[in-house]
């Protein structure tokens, strides 16, 4: 998007900032299972999804009668402020760890392990649990939000060769971590 | 890279080893200035570079099966009910004249006075449902008609 083009988002927000109905209607559809999702895989647990999830629209909805076409992709401005709510929860388990969720699954072959539901999607959200925040951040961003590599990198404020180690990084950990998990499961679609 | 005016040259399978190992098995979800130039090493080295691609795309199969959650209707309608008001289109026009008693009608000004988009959830038929969020939800099923509000 070149700048000073006005996309179908910016439309929308810009229509949303009048609080028209049916431009909040849309984005709420459009976006919110995106920002839910990411917040989801991010944190690993439904209810601080949410919170995340409506703490973003809040401020989009704060946002929206300010928004200036064309200086950055509304998609992407909203993946940057729920990645910053995530960030905040994320820094706050770590400064009082009994708060800490129990989706923390230790991927070694341990006694946690059968604490992963035997359902291979429960296994691959509690593999993505595992991983460092960063390579989280960066499978979730590319891989599931399908943010394009500059877009992503712009979101996590680092390089894309960064993002590119790091989404390297993420993918080979998975492999191990998912390493026991039937051959079948790899080898088809659901 | 895309050679200007010509074919992109493939690049080596080093290269597309590294790439399929961050960005995975489809070469379509790859950046955009990538693609030409795998495409090319796929011409080019067809048996190695689809091995290298199809070893990436089990795991991608395996991360699509992580579970997707859907927004719950309570989620999406504390999100519209956040949202900014304006001055209140026909429908909510419509549900003020429709409702019953002073009181209501009341409670709706002190609401839009107060820029509250709750409040004139309050104001509504006998009929209307108990729980401001159906009202709210509802806007996302069936969108207010905009070319009847003037």
């Amino acid at each position: 998007m070149s700048s000073g083009e006005r996309s179908a988002d910016d439309e929308l927000v810009w229509l949303a900032g009048q609080g028209d109905a049916r431009a909040i209607g849309a984005l709420v559809t459009g976006k919110l299972p995106r920002v839910l999702a990411l917040a989801r895989r991010m944190l690993g647990d439904a209810g601080e999804a949410e919170d995340v999830a409506q703490e973003t629209f809040v401020k989009a909805w704060r946002q929206a009668p300010l928004w200036r076409p064309g200086e950055a992709k509304f998609d992407t401005w909203l993946h940057r402020v729920a990645l910053n709510l995530c960030h905040d929860r994320l820094r706050k388990r770590r400064e009082s760890p009994a708060a800490e969720p129990a989706e923390r699954i230790d991927p070694g072959p341990a006694p946690d392990r059968d604490l992963i539901a035997r359902d291979t999607g429960r296994r691959v959200e509690a593999a993505l649990a595992t991983l460092p925040p960063r390579q989280r951040e960066a499978i979730v961003l590319c891989h599931y939000q399908e943010l394009g590599n500059i877009d992503a990198a712009g979101v996590m404020a680092i390089s894309v060769e960064a993002l590119e180690s790091l989404l390297s990084r993420a993918r080979r950990a998975l492999r191990l971590i998912l390493a026991d998990v039937p051959r079948d499961d790899w080898a088809r679609d659901d | 890279m895309t050679e200007p005016g010509g074919p992109a040259a493939p690049m080596s399978l080093e290269r597309l080893a590294v790439l399929a190992g961050a960005w995975g098995g489809e070469v379509a979800r790859w950046p955009d200035e990538e693609r030409a130039a795998a495409r090319a090493a796929l011409r080019e080295e067809p048996l190695a570079a689809r091995r290298l691609l199809a070893e990436a795309a089990k795991l991608d199969r395996l991360l699509a099966k992580a579970p997707s959650p859907a927004p719950s209707a309570a989620l999406t309608a504390r999100i519209v009910m956040a949202a900014p008001a304006r001055a209140r289109p026909a429908r909510w026009r419509w549900l003020a004249g429709a409702a019953v008693g002073a009181g209501l009608a009341a409670a709706s000004a002190a609401g839009l006075a107060a820029g509250d988009r709750l409040a004139p959830l309050a104001v509504r038929p006998a009929t209307a449902p108990a729980d401001p969020s159906e009202d709210a939800v509802a806007l996302l099923r069936e969108p207010p008609d905009l070319a009847a509000e003037g």
